[in-house]
């Protein structure tokens, strides 16, 4: 079936890590689960044979009491057991497919096309995301375990009802796994659209209430705070909608197993009266049939959950299963010696657009050079950088460039320590290099002034440090990392400009020996370097060096600051 | 907008109480149930004809489709019941958002909002729909069966009083660590997930830098660190259960084993007669473990609890009334004036922000003319901001007055003085839609007006072009543009208030963008605060605040 396939990879990758710790937790399942059942049904034919041979005092003391009364304390014992094992077993091995599913996601979005498309829906995308691995966290706790379990349960009650009657064996197992599976499985065909719904109004909550939060001043502007309010409400009624019709159909699967419970209690009892009429079982063992019966749907139950989140956990593995399939990251080519960067003929075209935004494009980088990009917004500068660095493939062309480092108009830091931070988690960076560093970028002070110095927990996006800072941070990181070719994208472009200029002298100072390439709105992030080429409409239309006529005019046309 | 009362704070949620009543009914049909069944042994060791089991196997039967019925019923109510809590609860902390001030400092960012009301209140359901109904489960059920089991024989009912009462005993020793255990756990799977995100917001920087293999491992060790040390306290946490069901699983053994040594006639005592027949034996074995099973489900339903908690937690915290408020903040402007350029006043305005030191303004005065352009020049966090906000009505001063056009700036007119106001920003908060949507922020009857000032200002772009989240998709030229159509579509508007608007764009855009705003400012008033020297001087006067 088409809607159990989109687990398969999501399985691969689960049996990849923990087969064994996953086989185990089933195993353990199953025993407890089983250890239950025969509980009650020795007990009741425990007691019916003690009835039985207690009416005559000779039988009564000729009576084996050590067996059953042994094997009914071993089974609570086991029971318990089991299930605690069962518990540490699986709950390890799904914090284990945890850590594993988190690694190979980012893996699988760290590849350059996922990349990008990630980079240009941010929230709502990331939040699904999260959604999503939640919703399959619990794939192997809620559906794989008490699957398992339930039918392993009912196999064996169907095998050892057989011994006493093989009619009697093979319905109750087919009672069991008909009822069974078959009410989960109808509630995940009955739910699925439900759920879908449900999902599509939690987020449209969400994301309403986010708008109304960020969007709050342009409502209230337009008179439109109640409306939005109003339509917060409406995803909310809808989401309500939803989990009233799910809970419908929870509960009916409920009375489902209820009616089914009852069906195989009253036909139990029914067929032991027949069985023992007829002579071919006992009185004790027409106990255990009905005992056993009124035990053996109770593991099925706890699939009823897992069966309203089915379509849930489907809909997630659908759509995290393409990321799971990472492939090696093509090598991309270097330069001839003396370059830092060549583009030849290169062609692209932006998604969505018609006519391309290169066409033909060719420049060449001398090592050491300091070279700035000016133009209008939109002539494609930032475009050019994410070609450099590889996170887009050009139509046509080559792209060669020395590995690079990068200072973007966005700061990116992490929640990580102030050495996580300037290392990106590199372990051979010694913590002189990166004294140095923050010497050079002005913010060894901040640093040392910090509770715990380089090991300093920062928060969420660098939180902790002020504006200034945490770009000051961004600039060590550069310079902690020895590329020879630096990208600027409109670097001191948030910056006031103090802040500014003693960030560009540090760049300029500390860049000696690197080739830079900067983009560049404002004056001051221009002045920096020795050639300038102002790109308009994806044509490079001047390119003059230091020194050269008609450098000053280009600087001129940049707003002061 | 009609009728719209604030509902109080809402205390302990009124449930369903006959919901949980149905369902305590449901699990003490089991009693009636299980004498039937065990009719049908002791008839079956009688050596009666299988005929005999055919009337009570029916009425087990019966009794077990009715039992269906009753948990069906009650599981309904009581989730409608819930759900319709969850419902209030959410329309409470929408409303409190909406009337919290864009300026008040504690405010909560949009995405924790949204994360509190969204997915954090899912967690309600559970706690409002299982806990409260387990629990009175397991005050009036186990005591019910106490008596049926007492009924037939002292002794096994005095194995189950035992039991019971050292199931909370032994879960509070280890529990008390276990609870604790539970939230620490789910606290860290919660930073899994935001590590995750973390670091794939940063996912640029991290492939500019070549460190994907080193983050990637970077998640995987923090994942198993994770791993370990919630495998430690869930190893606790475990224990509680198993204690419960080691005390459930013998109790049922021990009831089983005496029972069978009573038969036996080993044990001659217990029983109210000599000797207990087959059919009360096996009553008292079936009814053994319904005795348990409410205490099970109550800890299972433990962890609900928790979340639940935590979550109404975090609503109430939304629902807290705002240091400072939205003044009229629901409220629809019912005054629809001819569009004319509005005098401004200021007088001796005071301003301080909940929990500052120091007021922003302390008796400012200022005068503006209608139809006058005018620049307000301040050094950065020198009260540019603050003062369009206030001359907007996004909050109320703390003493002195602002009179927009002749009307006084109180929590009455906000409202329509905001309706007489356009606001353009730095960067206008874009939502995830059509250009057409965006301009018009759902206000229908201005259709024609926003496709007016689509194609004066942004002619290239057609009106269902879509627009990403944050604006994705469009320059900041064009952006800003979409801000300034949005503020004027209303042809009411008098006041135009702008906040160093060009302040992040190149020049070429920043120029085209200053030409458009002073054309739309033409016949009506502009009050600019900017840094932008150029841009200043080409308004009629300008005004440095200290």
């Amino acid at each position: 079936m088409s809607r159990f396939a989109a687990f398969a990879p999501i399985l691969r990758l689960f049996l990849a890590e923990r087969r064994a710790a996953m086989a185990a937790g089933v195993a353990l399942a199953s025993v407890a689960a089983a250890a239950g059942v025969a509980l009650l049904g020795l007990s009741g034919w425990f007691i019916t044979a003690t009835a039985l041979a207690g009416l005559v005092p000779a039988t009564a003391l000729a009576f084996d009491v050590f067996m059953p009364g042994a094997g009914i304390r071993f089974l609570a014992i086991a029971r318990t057991f089991a299930r605690y094992g069962e518990r540490v077993v699986t709950h390890d091995a799904t914090l284990g497919l945890i850590a594993g599913l988190r690694e190979r996601l980012f893996r699988g979005f760290a590849e350059a096309q996922r990349a990008r498309a990630l980079a240009s829906r941010p929230a709502r995308l990331l939040f699904r995301l999260t959604a999503d691995v939640d919703a399959l966290d619990t794939l192997y706790l809620r559906l794989l375990v008490p699957a398992g379990a339930a039918v392993a349960t009912a196999l064996g009650l169907g095998v050892g009802l057989s011994f006493l009657s093989p009619a009697l064996g093979f319905a109750t197992a087919a009672l069991l796994l008909g009822s069974g599976l078959g009410l989960p499985l109808w509630l995940v065909h009955a739910a699925e659209r439900e759920a879908r719904r449900r999902a599509a109004a939690l987020e449209a909550l969400r994301v309403r209430t986010a708008e109304l939060v960020s969007g709050q001043v342009a409502y209230a502007m337009a008179g439109r705070l109640a409306a939005q309010v109003d339509a917060v409400a409406a995803a909310e009624a809808r989401l309500a909608a939803s989990d009233l019709a799910l809970n419908q159909l929870e509960t009916l699967a409920g009375a489902g197993f209820g009616l089914a419970a009852a069906v195989l209690l009253a036909a139990a009892a029914w067929a032991a009266a027949r069985l023992s009429g007829s002579g071919d079982i006992s009185a004790p063992q027409a106990a255990l049939i009905l005992l056993l019966a009124l035990a053996a749907l109770e593991p099925f139950a706890a699939l009823r959950r897992g069966a309203v989140e089915f379509g849930r956990s489907a809909r997630s593995a659908a759509r995290l299963s393409p990321a799971l399939d990472t492939q090696p990251p093509a090598a991309r080519p270097l330069p001839p010696p003396g370059r830092a960067v060549c583009i030849e003929g290169l062609r692209y075209t932006p998604p969505g657009h018609t006519t391309p935004l290169f066409d033909g494009l060719t420049l060449t980088i001398a090592e050491g050079e300091h070279l700035a990009l000016i133009g209008p917004s939109g002539a494609g500068k930032s475009t050019l950088f994410a070609l450099i660095l590889g996170e887009i493939a050009p139509d046509a062309g080559t792209i060669a460039a020395l590995p690079a480092a990068v200072l973007g108009q966005r700061v990116e830091l992490f929640r990580d320590s102030v050495r996580g931070n300037l290392t990106l988690g590199r372990a051979d960076v010694e913590d002189g290099v990166l004294w140095r560093a923050l010497v050079a970028a002005g913010l060894d002070d901040v640093v040392r002034a910090l509770p715990g110095g380089l090991d300093a927990q920062l928060g969420e996006g660098g939180e902790g440090l002020s504006e200034g800072q945490k770009r000051r941070l961004a600039l060590a990181r550069l310079l902690v990392r020895a590329s020879p070719l630096w990208l600027l994208d409109e670097a001191t472009e948030a910056l006031d400009a103090e802040t500014a200029t003693l960030v560009l002298i540090q760049i300029k100072t500390l860049g000696r020996n690197h080739t830079i390439f900067a983009t560049a709105h404002l004056r001051r992030e221009a002045e920096l370097a020795d050639r300038l080429i102002r790109l308009d409409a994806g044509r490079i239309v001047a390119d003059v060096r230091r020194g050269e006529r008609g450098f000053a005019d280009l600087l001129a046309t940049l707003r002061p600051g | 907008m009609g009728s719209r009362s604030h509902p109080a704070q809402t205390s302990q949620p009124p449930a369903s109480p006959l919901g949980d009543w149905l369902a305590v009914l449901a699990a003490l049909l089991w009693i009636p149930q299980a004498a039937l069944l065990a009719a049908i042994v002791a008839h079956i060791a009688d050596g009666a004809a299988a005929a005999a089991a055919l009337p009570p196997a029916l009425g087990a039967l019966a009794l077990g489709v009715f039992r269906a019925w009753l948990d069906l019923l009650s599981a309904r109510r009581v989730f409608a019941a819930a759900r319709h809590e969850l419902s209030c609860l959410r329309r409470d902390a929408l409303f409190a958002l909406a009337a919290r001030s864009p300026l008040d400092p504690a405010r909560t960012p949009s995405g924790a909002a949204a994360a509190a009301i969204a997915e954090q209140a899912e967690a309600l359901l559970p706690y409002l729909s299982r806990f409260r109904p387990a629990r009175l489960r397991a005050a009036v059920v186990p005591p019910v069966i106490l008596l049926a089991v007492l009924s037939q024989s002292w002794l096994a009912a005095l194995i189950l009083l035992i039991a019971a009462p050292l199931i909370p005993l032994f879960m509070a020793l280890i529990g008390l660590r276990a609870k604790e255990a539970s939230e620490a756990q789910m606290l860290e799977i919660g930073g899994m997930n935001a590590l995750l995100l973390d670091r794939l917001r940063g996912l640029a920087t991290i492939r500019a830098f070549d460190a994907v293999d080193a983050t990637a491992g970077r998640l995987r060790a923090a994942a198993e660190t994770v791993r370990r040390r919630s495998m430690a306290v869930l190893r606790i946490a475990f224990l509680s259960s198993a204690v419960l069901e080691l005390f459930a699983s013998l109790g049922v053994a021990m009831v089983a084993v005496y029972v069978g040594f009573h038969l036996l006639g080993v044990l001659g005592f217990g029983a109210w007669e000599e000797r207990m027949g087959l059919g009360p034996a096996l009553f008292v074995l079936l009814v053994t473990p319904a005795f348990f099973e409410p205490l099970r489900e109550l800890a299972a339903a433990w962890h609900d609890k928790a979340a639940g908690e935590a979550a109404l937690a975090s609503l109430r915290a939304l629902v807290a009334p705002p240091a400072l408020a939205l003044p009229a903040a629901l409220a629809a402007p019912s005054v629809r004036r001819a569009p004319a350029p509005l005098a401004v006043s200021v007088r001796r305005l005071v301003f301080r922000y909940p929990g500052a030191a120091h007021p922003v303004f302390d008796g400012l005065d200022l005068t503006v003319a209608a139809g006058e352009r005018v620049a307000l020049l301040a050094p950065s966090g020198g009260g540019k901001s603050t003062l369009l906000a206030l001359l907007a009505g996004l909050a109320l001063p703390d003493s002195g007055e602002i009179r927009v056009g002749d009307v006084l700036l109180d929590g009455a007119t906000a409202a329509d003085i905001r309706s007489r106001t356009a606001w353009l920003g730095q960067r206008p908060a874009l939502f995830a839609a059509s250009l057409q949507a965006n301009i018009l922020l759902g206000r229908r009857d201005l259709a024609g007006e926003a496709e007016a000032w689509r194609q004066r200002l942004l002619p290239a772009l057609t009106p269902s072009r879509a627009i990403g989240e944050d604006g994705t998709g469009l320059s900041g030229g064009e952006a800003l543009r979409v801000g300034l159509a949005r503020a004027l579509v209303s042809p009411w508007v008098g006041l135009i208030l702008a906040d160093e608007p060009t302040a992040h764009l190149d020049r070429d855009t920043a120029v085209a963008a200053t030409e458009a705003l002073l054309a739309a400012a033409e016949g009506r008033t502009l009050i600019l605060a900017t840094h932008d020297g150029e841009l200043a001087a080409r308004m009629d006067r300008v005004v440095r605040l200290a």
